[in-house]
């Protein structure tokens, strides 16, 4: 019972950060149509800004400048990398994207160096719950994950910016036509995703007090296997996905056998949703008229 | 036309005579007056930790024996020469000391230029025992042995220390499944663990991976977590488990633990467990040869170079003169110009004839031998780099 519980503590609360980072894929991906490979750096960057802020010694300063200024560099990458390709083939996109990608490692291995760095945000200590002893990061991590799903559940579906978001990755010309500024709504969803990247940064420190350039990669194709599993483009879908993936992960290295094998576990999951169920668990089938 | 042909014929017997110089058994040797043992190491730069404490270290057991008289009333000598942790610097330093009359060495301090020294070596014949250069091709040749373990023997080493202190109990692994290092002395562990420990083994294979969560709650019971990685994942898991596993607990580490209690950002104090590494030498030891060791170290040059490369330095020079000592009692004859190569055929009869080091520096204490093959067999010590708070 213990172990069924710490396992599935540890599960949800890295499947909460999954589903956070997988939300921004989805998000941009339901309402640019591309797959901005580059958004697991974010995440890097997010956790670098609290590192380089952290020397003011004020955990709320330095999330509040991660989140500024991962969204001022989420809208300038989307104005200075996709804007232009607007229109392009998605291919051209996806490139870039992977381009931005490497870009951002390197310049955060030139600044920082190849070697990781230590910062420890705040040390929540640990508390016993029904008799297992957890991290209380990972609780917080879980809580905040919770909140922020559902703030944005709440405001895609009730606010007018929501549902302009909602009528972009309907039909983009419609909305269009309705009065919706487009670019501008696209603008908006880089930044959303971008401060949640950031949040996840902050996340993989409350748990590893460490940062390397590369931080972000990893759990990038993690959150972008998660969106996939739920169905790209559906919100709820990626916190599914997100929550299922975290909890494959955890109990997968519980048991001694295939921990070794956790990783191809997790994406031999995704090549069989892509085989049985295409669209995820909740992505909305949609017929393609050739 | 007819010059450049000339020319060429010229130059080409000249490169081609250039390439018999050096052959045939010239003994530089012939004008010595002492045994001359040389070494090479990183004096000057960022290792240059280790290189000063094994020229430091050596000179003090030169210096020990030749006032003790010697070898049969014949002095040692040492020459120590600056390679930087620099391989292209080996070639030169090597030709240096050969043709200056070293006729035993101590090899390289580390291994990547040892790689090239043990070439130079091999050619020659030069016997050379490398306090520190633990590289598993480092003996590769006759002529080359270690007194340091060789990476791919610390699986052995710690599994002997494990079968001997936790017999018929319970242990936890963590290791990294997909590392050539990690897994190499796991197995190696596993292969020669003794049958009644049993082992609850958890493991990661993402390079980036920081969030061990699972992999603690798995070993969370465990008093003697051995862990053969790196000291970086080694202190993420140390952080995020100090609250879950047990205060009393042990870890154990190979030499990735190395500089664990250096690194940036990350206060070891702050662990409540007890942080340890497999070596061979404890530099915090409060009896017996090592104590000895220590104490006249630190009076002769301080304390900030004192570690387990000036100690390995130490326990190799009295080993090249116990062997040679050993070698003149049974009718041998070691002329003080004796050339490199002969004295590395009789240093070899010696090793690999089971010639034994007691009262060694290094080593739990009972004595060192060498295999054939140039690795060394000695006990492993428990080295704590920080205690149980």
């Amino acid at each position: 019972m213990e172990l069924i519980l710490s396992t599935l503590i540890n599960g949800l609360s890295l499947g909460g950060i999954y589903a956070m980072i997988a939300l921004g894929y989805t998000m941009v991906y339901g309402i640019a149509k591309m797959l901005n490979f580059a958004h697991g750096d974010i995440i890097m960057v997010g956790g670098y800004v609290i590192y380089v802020f952290m020397a003011f010694h004020n955990p709320l300063l330095a999330i509040l400048m991660a989140v500024v200024f991962c969204v001022l560099l989420g809208i300038t990458i989307e104005k200075v990398a996709y804007k232009p390709l607007r229109g392009a083939s998605p291919l051209a996109v996806l490139i870039t994207a992977i381009g931005v990608s490497y870009l951002l490692q390197s310049l955060a291995q030139i600044i920082f160096g190849s070697a990781n760095k230590m910062v420890t945000v705040y040390d929540f200590g640990s508390v016993k719950f029904l008799g297992v002893t957890v991290q209380v990061s990972a609780l917080v991590t879980l809580a905040v994950t919770v909140v922020v799903m559902t703030a944005l559940t709440l405001f895609v579906k009730y606010t007018r910016l929501g549902r302009a978001m909602i009528a972009v990755s309907e039909d983009k010309g419609a909305a269009q036509l309705m009065g919706i500024n487009v670019d501008g709504i696209i603008t908006i969803t880089f930044a959303i995703g971008s401060a949640l990247a950031a949040l996840a940064g902050l996340f993989y420190l409350l748990k590893a007090p460490s940062i390397s350039s590369t931080l972000g990669a990893m759990p990038g194709i993690k959150a972008f296997t998660a969106a996939v599993i739920g169905g790209i483009g559906s919100i709820p879908g990626a916190m599914l996905g997100g929550i299922l993936l975290g909890v494959v992960e955890s109990i997968s290295y519980k048991i001694t056998a295939i921990a070794p094998y956790t990783d191809a576990i997790e994406f031999s999951i995704l090549i069989i949703i892509l085989l049985v169920r295409p669209t995820g668990f909740l992505g909305k089938k949609r017929r393609e008229k050739v | 036309m007819k010059f450049t042909k000339i020319l060429a014929l010229v130059l080409s017997v000249v490169l081609g005579l250039g390439m018999f110089a050096g052959c045939g058994s010239v003994n530089y040797a012939e004008t010595n007056t002492e045994y001359v043992i040389g070494v090479s190491g990183p004096l000057t730069g960022g290792a240059a930790m280790y290189g000063v404490a094994v020229a430091n270290s050596a000179q003090m057991a030169v210096d020990e024996i030749n006032a003790a008289g010697g070898l049969n009333g014949v002095m040692f000598k040492l020459v120590a020469t600056d390679d930087m942790h620099d391989p292209t610097k080996i070639s030169t330093n090597y030709s240096s000391m050969y043709e200056g009359g070293m006729q035993v060495s101590l090899g390289t301090v580390t291994t990547a230029p040892g790689l090239e020294f043990k070439n130079l070596s091999a050619d020659d014949n030069v016997f050379f025992l490398t306090p520190s250069a633990s590289g598993d091709d480092i003996p590769a040749n006759p002529n080359g042995y270690q007194m340091c373990f060789a990476d791919g023997n610390q699986g052995k080493v710690a599994a002997e220390y494990v079968s001997a202190n936790f017999s018929g109990q319970t242990i936890g692994v963590f290791y990294k499944s997909d590392d050539a290092y990690s897994k190499g002395i796991y197995d190696q562990f596993k292969a020669n663990l003794d049958a009644s420990v049993t082992v609850i083994e958890t493991t990661f294979t993402d390079a980036n991976t920081t969030d061990f969560a699972t992999q603690i709650d798995t070993l969370k019971d465990c008093g003697f977590i051995f862990m053969p990685i790196y000291y970086t994942p080694a202190s993420l898991f140390m952080m995020q488990a100090k609250d879950i596993v047990g205060a009393s607990t042990v870890y154990y580490g190979c030499d990735g633990f190395d500089g664990i209690d250096n690194i940036e950002g990350f206060d070891i104090t702050t662990i409540p467990q007890e942080v340890t590494m497999l070596s061979h030498f404890n530099s915090k030891a409060t009896e017996g040869k090592s104590k000895e060791f220590i104490d006249k170290y630190v009076a002769a040059f301080g304390a900030e170079t004192l570690n387990q490369f000036g100690a390995s330095a130490y326990d190799c020079i009295y080993a090249i003169y116990g062997a040679m000592k050993n070698a003149i009692d049974s009718g041998k004859q070691i002329p003080v110009t004796i050339s490199a190569s002969d004295l590395c055929d009789i240093l070899k009869a010696e090793f690999n004839g089971g010639y034994a080091l007691s009262d060694a520096v290094t080593g739990d204490g009972s004595p060192i031998t060498w295999e054939s093959t140039g690795y060394v067999n000695k006990g492993a010590v428990k080295y704590v780099i920080k205690e149980a708070n």
